[in-house]
C-alpha cells in the first residue's frame, strides 16, 4: 500500500522538501525554469526558421540591408524587467528570511556542529540549554569536539557523530564551524546549504514542517519496484518492507534487510529474487533524510554524511533525555 | 625583418624558439590541443568511476600508476585521491592549458596581427617568452603527476586549508600556475599594444573585425584579473613552504592532531576572494574569443554584415567591465549577508544583459542571409543555442535563493560546461576549420568535418544535458561515488548515460584528429581566400610569409561588407575601396 505523496520522493527533479522556507526556494527555481523555457523555445524556433528559410540556394542572395528589429530591444527590456522581479520579488525576501532573521533565542533549539574530515560532530546542549566548554586539548576518539567534562555545563551535553536528530515544527539554529578544512553543511531535502569554514562560526537556521517525521517520510517513500528495474546502485540505501522468499520458503530478503553491501552481493541477490519469481519488491529508505558535505574536503569527501532523524517535539525530548554523554555512532552509516 | 632574412634562420630559431607570431600561434594551437585531449582523457577515466563506482577499470586500469589507482583482487580501481587529482587536473588543464591558450595564444597570435594588417606582434620576443612560459607551466603541471602523492587534488579552485595541507602536487600546481599566469600577462600586454599601435592605415577602431575587439577586451581581462591570483598563488606557496598563515586560521586540528606549527590568524576566505576575482573574468576570457570567432564565421557564411556591430562592440566592452564585479556570486554560501549578496545578485543579473545583446545580434544576423553550411559554420551555428542554454542556466545560480539548492551541484557543472564545451570549444573548432587554409594553404576535409560535427553535437548534449537533472536532484559535484547518498543513488542512471556519451564524444574526435594531420599534407590546396572573406588576413598569401603582407595594406571600409548592392562580387575586401 503506497502512501499519498506530500513531500515527494527522490528522482529526476528536486528531492523531497521538508523545510518551511524551502517552498520559497522551490518556487523561485520553478519560476526561473519556466522563464528560461519561455525565452529559449521561441528563440530556438526563430533560430531554426532562419536556418531553413535563409539557406543558400539557387536564386536566393543575401540582403545587405539590416533588418530594423525592434523586437530585440523590447525583448531585452522584458528580460531586464523579469530579472528585477525575480531578484526583488523572489530572491531577496527568501534570502532575508534565510540569512538575516534568526529565530529568537528563547524559541529555538541551538545546536553546535563541528565538521572534520570526514564526519559531522554534533553537540547538543542537553536539557539545561547550556553548552559545555570545548577545547582542542580534550579531543580524542570518543570526544571529537573536545568537550571539557569538568565544566558543569557539560554534564548533560550530548555529542553524536553522523547521527543528527532534530524536532519538527521548531526553529533550529545550528552554529557551524570546522576544525580542519572547508566543508559545507548541506541538507538537500531542506534546501539548506552553508559553507563551514575553519576559524569562523557561522549560524544557519531553518524549521522542519510539522508532520515531516522520519517515520512519516519513510512510509511516504515506500515504493513497489518491479524486479526488472531493481538496481543495487539505485536502491542500496533502501530496506525491504516485507519478507521475500524462494519457492522452498527460505527468506532471500527479510523485512528491514537491504540488497547488500556491495554491487556484487546486490546483483546476486536480485538475480536470486528474479529466479524465485518475485515480481516486485516493496522498499523504503533506511534513513529518508541525510546531511551531506557539499565542499570538497579530501579523499573520502563523498562519505561525509550524517543520518538525519526527525522526531515530534516530544519524541525529540525523549531522545535527548535518553542520551548519555557517550558518543553515539552508527557504524552502519 | 625581411622574408629572405627569415629563411636564413636555423631550424630551431625558425620553428622552435621563433619570434614570428604565426609560428607561435601554431605552437600554442598544437600544444593546447594536445592538452585538451589529455584533459578530456582524464575525465573519461573519472566518468568510469562515476558510472560504475568501485568497479575495476577495464583495459587501461593497469596502465594508470601512482596514487591514481589501487589494486584489487581482480584488477585496478580509482582511488579517492586519484579521482580528486584527475578532477583538479582536468579543470586546470582544460582551462589554463587548453582553452585559454588555444583561444588567446593560438587564434589571437595567429589571426590578430593578420587582421590588423600588421607584420608581427609589437613585441615579438615577449611573444616568444609568453609561449615558453606557458610551455614550462604545462611541463610542471604534467610532472606533478609523478611526484609522491600525485598531482594536486584539492579541486581546480585549490581552496585552503585543504590545498595548504595537500601533498607535493599542490606545490607543483602553484608553481605551474605562476608560470601560466606570467605567460598570460606577457601575452595580454603584447596584444593590447599591437592592437592599438600596429594596425594598418585606415583601420580605425570601428573597422576592427569583431574578433579583434573580442581579443582586445580579453587581453584587458587577463591583464587586470590575473595578477591577484598570481599574488594569491605566491601566498599559498608561502603557506606551504615557509610556514606563513595567509590562508590558515588558528587552532586547526587535522586528523586529530593540533597543528601547532601553524601560526594562524589567516583567512581561508581571502583565497576565495582572490581566486574568484580572477576566475570570474576568466569565464569571459574563455567566452569572448569564442564569440569573436563565431562572429567572423557567421558574417562570412551568411554573406551579410553582422547585425548591430556597434552594439556587439559596446556589449563586449561592458561585459568585460562587469565581469570584474560579479565574482562573489561564487561565494553566496560562505555566509554572505543581505546587502553584499543583493549587490552581487544585481551585478550578475546586469551582466546577463550584454550577453543577451551579443546573442541577439548573432541570431538576427541570420535574417536575410544566404547561409552556407560549411563545416566552420556548422560549429558556429551550434555554438549559439549551446551558449544560450549555458547562459540561461546561469540565472538560477546567480540568485542566492535558488543557489541554495543548486550551488556546488551538477547543475553548476552542466551550466559552465554548456558555456565552455559545446559553447567555446565548438567555436574553437569553427576557428580551426576556418583558418586552417590560411595557416597551411590547404583545406580540411568537409566529409570528415561533418563526421566530426554531428556525433560531437549529439554526444556533447548527451554528456551535459543530464547534468541539469542530476544537479536538480541535489547531487553534489566532486563526489567519488554519488550513490553513497540517497538522492545521488536515485539518478545514477543519468550519470551512466552521461558517461557513455562522454566516451562516444571522445571517439567522435578521431575524425578531427585524423583530418587535421592528414590535411596538413594531403588536404585540398586552396588559394589565399578560399572562403571569399573580407578581412585582411585573407589577403596575405597562404601560408603567410614572415612579415605577412607583400605590401602594407590600407583599409577602406568596415570588416563585413558582404552582398553590397552594386558590387561585382558578394564580398568587398577591407583593403579595396568600394566601387562607386
Amino acid at each position: 500500500m503506497l502512501a499519498a505523496t506530500q513531500y515527494g520522493n527522490y528522482g529526476l527533479w528536486s528531492p523531497p522538501m521538508v523545510s518551511v522556507h524551502g517552498d520559497g526556494v522551490d518556487s523561485l527555481i520553478t519560476t526561473l525554469h519556466w522563464f528560461m523555457f519561455l525565452l529559449f523555445v521561441p528563440w530556438a524556433i526563430f533560430f531554426v526558421y532562419c536556418l531553413v528559410r535563409f539557406r543558400r540556394r539557387a536564386g536566393h542572395t543575401a540582403s545587405y540591408t539590416l533588418p530594423k528589429a525592434k523586437i530585440s530591444k523590447y525583448g531585452e527590456i522584458a528580460v531586464v524587467i523579469f530579472e528585477v522581479i525575480l531578484l526583488v520579488g523572489f530572491s531577496v525576501p527568501v534570502w532575508a528570511e534565510y540569512r538575516t532573521r534568526p529565530p529568537v533565542r528563547e524559541d529555538r533549539l541551538e545546536i553546535r556542529m563541528v565538521a572534520q574530515q570526514f564526519q559531522w560532530n554534533i553537540h547538543y546542549a542537553g536539557p539545561d540549554g547550556r553548552f559545555g566548554r570545548t577545547s582542542a586539548e580534550f579531543i580524542s576518539d570518543v570526544n571529537a569536539i573536545g568537550l571539557d567534562e569538568s565544566d558543569p555545563a557539560a554534564a548533560d551535553d550530548v555529542q553524536t557523530i553522523n547521527d543528527f536528530h532534530l524536532p519538527v515544527g521548531k526553529d533550529i539554529y545550528v552554529r557551524l564551524t570546522s576544525m580542519d578544512v572547508v566543508h559545507s553543511f548541506s541538507i538537500p531535502t531542506m534546501r539548506v546549504k552553508q559553507d563551514v569554514i575553519p576559524g569562523m562560526e557561522i549560524p544557519v537556521w531553518f524549521k522542519i514542517k510539522e508532520d515531516a517525521t522520519s517515520e512519516n517520510l519513510r512510509a511516504e517513500m515506500t515504493r513497489a519496484y518491479p524486479i526488472g528495474r531493481v538496481r543495487w546502485d539505485r536502491l542500496r540505501h533502501h530496506i525491504a518492507t516485507e519478507d521475500y522468499k524462494d519457492r522452498t520458503g527460505q527468506v532471500l530478503l527479510a523485512k528491514g534487510g537491504s540488497l547488500g553491501g556491495t554491487f556484487k552481493a546486490g546483483a546476486e541477490l536480485i538475480d536470486k529474487l528474479r529466479q524465485a519469481g518475485v515480481a516486485e519488491i516493496s522498499m523504503q529508505p533506511r534513513h529518508p533524510l541525510e546531511l551531506v558535505c557539499a565542499q570538497l574536503c579530501g579523499n573520502s569527501h563523498f562519505t561525509m554524511k550524517a543520518q538525519l532523524v526527525t522526531h515530534t517535539p516530544e519524541g525529540f525530548d525523549e531522545w535527548i533525555a535518553e542520551q548519555s554523554k557517550e558518543v553515539t555512532f552508527d557504524e552502519d552509516f | 625583418m625581411s622574408e629572405a632574412h627569415a629563411h636564413d634562420l636555423p631550424f630551431w630559431r625558425k620553428y622552435v624558439f621563433s619570434v614570428d607570431h604565426k609560428v607561435i600561434g601554431i605552437q600554442y594551437t598544437i600544444t593546447a590541443m594536445l592538452f585538451l585531449f589529455l584533459g578530456f582523457s582524464l575525465v573519461s577515466i573519472m566518468r568510469y568511476q562515476l558510472a560504475y563506482p568501485g568497479r575495476d577499470i577495464p583495459v587501461i586500469g593497469k596502465l594508470l600508476g601512482g596514487s591514481i589507482v589501487g589494486q584489487t583482487e581482480t584488477g585496478y580501481v580509482l582511488t579517492g585521491d586519484g579521482y580528486n587529482a584527475l578532477g583538479a587536473m582536468h579543470g586546470t588543464i582544460m582551462i589554463f592549458l587548453g582553452v585559454v591558450p588555444l583561444a588567446v595564444g593560438g587564434f589571437g597570435n595567429f589571426v590578430l596581427p593578420l587582421q590588423l594588417g600588421a607584420p608581427d606582434m609589437a613585441f615579438p620576443k615577449l611573444n616568444m617568452a609568453s609561449y615558453w612560459s606557458f610551455f614550462a607551466g604545462g611541463v610542471v603541471m604534467l610532472a606533478s603527476f609523478f611526484v609522491k602523492g600525485g598531482a594536486a587534488n584539492s579541486g581546480w579552485t585549490s581552496y585552503p586549508p585543504l590545498a595548504d595541507i595537500a601533498t607535493t602536487g599542490q606545490t607543483m600546481w602553484l608553481f605551474g600556475m605562476v608560470l601560466l599566469i606570467t605567460s598570460s600577462l606577457l601575452g595580454s600586454i603584447n596584444f593590447i599594444v599591437t592592437t592599438v599601435q600596429v594596425r594598418a592605415k585606415g583601420l580605425s577602431f570601428f573597422r576592427f573585425p569583431f574578433f579583434v575587439w573580442a581579443q582586445l577586451v580579453t587581453s584587458f581581462l587577463l591583464l587586470l584579473a590575473f595578477p591577484p591570483l598570481e599574488a594569491a598563488g605566491v601566498l599559498q606557496l608561502m603557506d606551504r613552504l615557509a610556514d606563513t598563515s595567509f590562508f590558515l586560521p588558528s587552532g586547526l586540528v587535522v586528523s586529530g592532531e593540533v597543528q601547532t606549527q601553524i601560526s594562524g590568524g589567516g583567512s581561508p576566505l581571502l583565497w576565495q576572494h582572490l581566486f574568484w576575482f580572477l576566475a570570474h573574468p576568466e569565464v569571459y576570457v574563455l567566452i569572448l574569443p569564442a564569440l569573436g570567432i563565431v562572429g567572423e564565421v557567421i558574417a562570412n557564411n551568411t554573406r551579410k554584415p553582422l547585425w548591430g556591430y556597434k552594439s556587439l562592440v559596446f556589449a563586449t566592452i561592458f561585459l568585460g567591465f562587469m565581469s570584474f564585479i560579479v565574482w562573489a556570486h561564487h561565494m553566496f554560501m560562505t555566509g554572505m549577508g543581505q546587502t553584499l549578496s543583493t549587490f552581487f545578485q544585481a551585478t550578475t543579473m546586469i551582466i546577463s544583459v550584454p550577453s543577451v545583446i551579443i546573442l541577439t545580434c548573432m541570431i538576427i544576423s541570420l535574417w536575410g542571409a544566404a547561409i552556407r553550411y560549411t563545416v566552420p559554420m556548422l560549429f558556429a551555428l551550434a555554438f549559439l543555442p549551446m551558449f544560450a542554454i549555458g547562459g540561461l542556466t546561469g540565472l538560477p545560480l546567480g540568485l542566492t535563493t535558488s543557489d541554495i539548492q543548486l550551488h556546488d551541484t551538477y547543475y553548476v557543472i552542466g551550466h559552465f560546461h554548456y558555456v565552455v564545451a559545446p559553447g567555446t570549444l565548438f567555436a574553437l573548432f569553427a576557428g580551426v576549420y576556418y583558418w586552417f587554409p590560411k595557416a597551411t594553404g590547404r583545406k580540411m576535409s568537409d566529409f570528415l568535418g561533418k563526421l566530426h560535427f554531428w556525433p560531437s553535437f549529439i554526444f556533447i548534449n548527451g554528456v551535459f544535458l543530464p547534468m541539469f537533472f542530476i544537479g536538480m536532484a541535489g547531487v553534489l559535484r566532486r563526489q567519488f561515488d554519488q550513490t553513497e547518498q540517497l538522492h545521488g543513488a536515485a539518478v545514477q542512471g543519468l550519470t551512466v548515460m552521461a558517461s557513455w556519451s562522454a566516451w562516444l564524444l571522445l571517439i567522435s574526435q578521431l575524425p578531427f584528429i585524423f583530418n587535421f594531420f592528414w590535411s596538413i599534407f594531403r588536404g585540398q590546396k586552396v588559394g589565399a581566400n578560399p572562403w571569399e572573406a573580407t578581412t585582411l588576413e585573407w589577403f596575405a598569401p597562404s601560408p603567410p610569409p614572415h612579415g605577412n603582407f607583400a605590401t602594407t595594406p590600407v583599409v577602406y571600409c568596415g570588416p563585413y561588407e558582404y552582398s553590397v548592392p552594386g558590387q561585382k562580387s558578394d564580398f568587398c575586401p577591407q583593403n579595396v575601396a568600394l566601387e562607386a
